[in-house]
């Protein structure tokens, strides 16, 4: 028994008889109705029950350390396609090269694919990718005299005073709810104006963020967020806490930047929202051309040392076929193993999203990535000083710049 | 070891008894005695063994881990495929190299030479004033106190956080109620000192209650007359604190002087759930940093040096107390 078990890997695997595996889905990223289905055919069909828990974005890097780091870690997980590479890089994820053909692997997203692919291994499988779009409020639009959304910054911003304008009566009212430290809407500014968040030289990282082209993206940010509402959302705190579609849920917000399941989450806290809402593309400040936007996305994968390895392999053939994805891309996602992307553009949030994600760029894939976004965010910090004050936006920016150089270095 | 010590110690004592008996017996009572004596002295000890070994071990061990791991290259990759990787001093070289790291440290100790200070004074005067209360009010006192200590850790956090909130918190907008217009959507957590008096204040409202009660019960001990004798002397009421309870609760206030600096040392909770060591990690302290290390970046070998280091600074902080403890072991005082 013993020496049989410590065969290769797939036979340890197969050996053992499965009865159940655990799955890590994210908070927002499938609807219940897939993931239901899901769980249900894969439960009929080999007689393995799934334990599916929804995890939290807030806090999940580190509680992905201590679950990978266990003996019994969970069998699916699914990761941020800007944690990915780290992972894999520390030898905790599952080679699943060998298996791509069984998933799907000729229809995988690209961006996705890049996003696990590290030294020519994939470690994981694309799951969906979205990116931001502008959510807006079509009832205030109309009330407040805007006929079309907006197609260029000033016109936004021209927009943001209109709605202001129109809502004067209510002090709460922000026309664009926009927190400080929304740092992934800032990378889109950035890349606007032709900026960026680091560069490699000689396998190198250097920060960029006190480049002209990135000032001027923070600049950006500052005439939005100073434009945003009278009663500004505070510029210590990200998209995530509060929740920002639960701002929105309030009634008293114009607009959000924000990703599909945001507008989701606040239609099911207010249903009578559903109609009232529409979105369009960021924005550039080139009139009728869209910011570049981040394309935001998750991978799934398989820990290293999952138990189960062969049943959760099942499980990811199931989830990359055409019914799921289909379902995917119905819930506003674009679909990770499937090029078929016609049922996204049935609503206008996917449509907007559709038109805008060719133009979609990543942070830098690198494992080294993760240091920057774990822990204190320099992008973060230096939007909090510069937006309050704390600091001049040369300082902000040179700081953030020398944070990302260490993180990365 | 200390039970062979015992049992040593014990023969000439029991040989000292002898005499005093019938010579005909001291012979066989003796032997008995000292057999039966060694015994008996060691048998406490060696029923103590088991539990103290399983205590050394629970304490010992994670301590000894710590230290090791300080001398190891442990990051998530090592840690799942159970690598060891000897590094030397690197981990430590690596901490004490960042200047960030006497910034740090430096802000640790201002932050809890500070937050023990108020916390010990404000919970001697509650003591004090606890005293010369009617019994009704006094009781009211400590149940508000009690209420206070129960409170979990976050939640009272959270609530500190909401008052202390930019646009809809409680205290800004009395602040502006009361005619202070400059604090409309003022911001608390601004800066890294602003963020840490607020933290400090949560800390101090939490370690009141322990102090207090502690202080009054030694308040309770010191004899009445002592007080009467003061007051027919003509002492005033500083006089008599100094004369009379001072020396009463010396040591008392010592030993929870030197609880609350361990506490308030390595506190992470608060400081992490107000701003994450934030703004710019200016109101990071030891026990975030680590954190960030540690968890976030997955470098356990790094987060380790920076505990090790962490003990020594808290021994030097403590050493003053840490003597005078050894030397009262000693009966020196």
């Amino acid at each position: 028994m013993a020496v049989s078990g410590c065969g290769t890997s797939t036979n340890s695997s197969s050996g053992t008889e499965t009865k159940e595996i655990t799955v890590w889905l994210m908070d927002g990223s499938a609807a219940p109705t897939l993931t239901d289905a899901l769980n249900k055919e894969f439960e009929s069909a080999n007689g393995i029950k799934v334990k599916y828990e929804v995890q939290k974005w807030t806090g999940i890097q580190e509680k992905l350390t201590t679950a990978l780091a266990s003996s019994t870690p969970p069998d699916v997980i699914e990761l941020g396609n800007t944690q990915t590479a780290s992972f894999a890089d520390q030898g905790t994820l599952m080679d699943l090269t060998a298996d791509a053909s069984k998933l799907n692997g000729g229809e995988w997203l690209g961006g996705l694919k890049d996003s696990l692919t590290l030294n020519g291994k994939q470690y994981g499988m694309p799951f969906y990718a979205a990116n931001r779009t502008v959510i807006y409020r079509t009832d205030l639009f109309q009330a407040a005299g805007i006929a079309k959304p907006p197609t260029s910054r000033a016109e936004w911003i021209d927009a943001i005073n209109k709605l202001k304008a129109a809502n004067a009566s209510n002090p709460d009212f922000q026309a664009l709810y926009l927190p400080g430290q929304s740092w992934y809407f800032l990378l889109s500014l950035l890349w606007d104006e032709g900026g960026d968040v680091a560069k490699q030289d000689g396998g190198k990282w250097t920060g960029t963020l006190d480049t002209p082209q990135s000032k001027a993206g923070f600049e950006a940010y500052k005439a939005l967020y100073d434009a945003s509402a009278t009663k500004k959302a505070p510029a210590d705190i990200d998209e995530a806490k509060p929740q920002q579609m639960e701002v929105f849920g309030t009634g008293n917000v114009g607009m959000m930047v924000g990703l599909p399941w945001e507008l989701a989450g606040a239609v099911k806290a207010k249903p009578e929202l559903k109609d009232k809402t529409a979105a369009f593309p960021i924005p550039s400040k080139k009139a009728g051309s869209f910011a570049p936007v981040f394309l935001g996305g998750s991978n799934l994968a398989i820990p290293a040392a999952s138990k189960n390895a062969d049943a959760a392999k099942k499980y990811l053939a199931l989830l990359s076929s055409k019914k799921y994805q289909d379902m995917l891309a119905e819930g506003g996602a674009v679909p990770g193993t499937s090029k078929d992307t016609s049922k996204l553009a049935t609503n206008a949030i996917g449509k907007a999203m559709a038109d805008s994600s060719p133009g979609g760029k990543v942070t830098p894939t690198t494992p080294k990535w993760a240091a920057v976004e774990a822990g204190q965010n320099p992008l973060k910090d230096a939007l909090t000083a510069y937006l309050s004050g704390a600091k001049s936006l040369d300082q902000a920016t040179k700081d953030a710049s020398e944070a990302v150089t260490k993180a990365m270095g | 070891m200390t039970a062979v010590k015992t049992t040593e110690t014990a023969a000439p004592a029991g040989g000292t008894t002898p005499p005093a008996l019938p010579p005909a017996l001291t012979g066989g009572a003796r032997k008995r005695r000292r057999r039966g004596g060694a015994f008996d002295r060691a048998l406490p000890y060696l029923l103590l063994a088991p539990a103290l070994i399983a205590i050394l071990w629970l304490i010992g061990f994670p301590v000894v881990s710590v230290f090791v791991t300080s001398f190891r290259r442990l990051n998530l990759g090592e840690l799942v495929r159970g690598e060891i990787v000897w590094t030397g001093i690197d981990n430590y070289v690596t901490v004490l190299q960042d200047e960030r790291f006497w910034t740090v440290t430096l802000r640790t100790v201002v932050f809890t030479v500070s937050v023990v200070g108020v916390s010990v004074g404000a919970g001697l005067l509650i003591a004090l004033l606890m005293r010369v209360l009617t019994p009704w009010v006094r009781i009211l006192l400590q149940i508000t106190m009690l209420c206070a200590w129960a409170m979990p850790i976050l939640a009272s956090a959270t609530v500190y956080i909401w008052m202390f909130d930019q646009n809809y918190g409680i205290l800004n907008k009395t602040l502006v109620r009361l005619g202070f217009d400059q604090f409309a959507g003022h911001s608390w957590f601004g800066s890294g000192t602003s963020t840490l008096t607020v933290v400090g204040l949560l800390i101090v409202w939490q370690a009141i209650p322990f102090l207090a009660f502690s202080l009054y019960a030694g308040l309770v001990g010191v004899p009445r007359d002592l007080y009467e004798a003061a007051g027919i002397d003509g002492a005033s009421g500083w006089q008599t604190f100094r004369a009379v309870t001072w020396p009463e609760i010396k040591s008392l206030l010592m030993m929870v002087t030197f609880l609350s600096t361990l506490w308030d040392f390595k506190v992470f909770a608060q400081i992490w759930v107000f701003k994450e060591g934030g703004p710019s990690g200016e109101s990071t302290t030891l026990a975030v940093l680590q954190y960030l290390e540690g968890i976030a970046k997955s470098h356990f070998g790094v987060a380790a040096a920076i505990s090790v280091l962490m003990m020594l600074i808290l021994g030097l902080i403590t050493f003053q107390y840490l003597r005078r403890l050894l030397q009262t072991e000693e009966g020196k005082i």
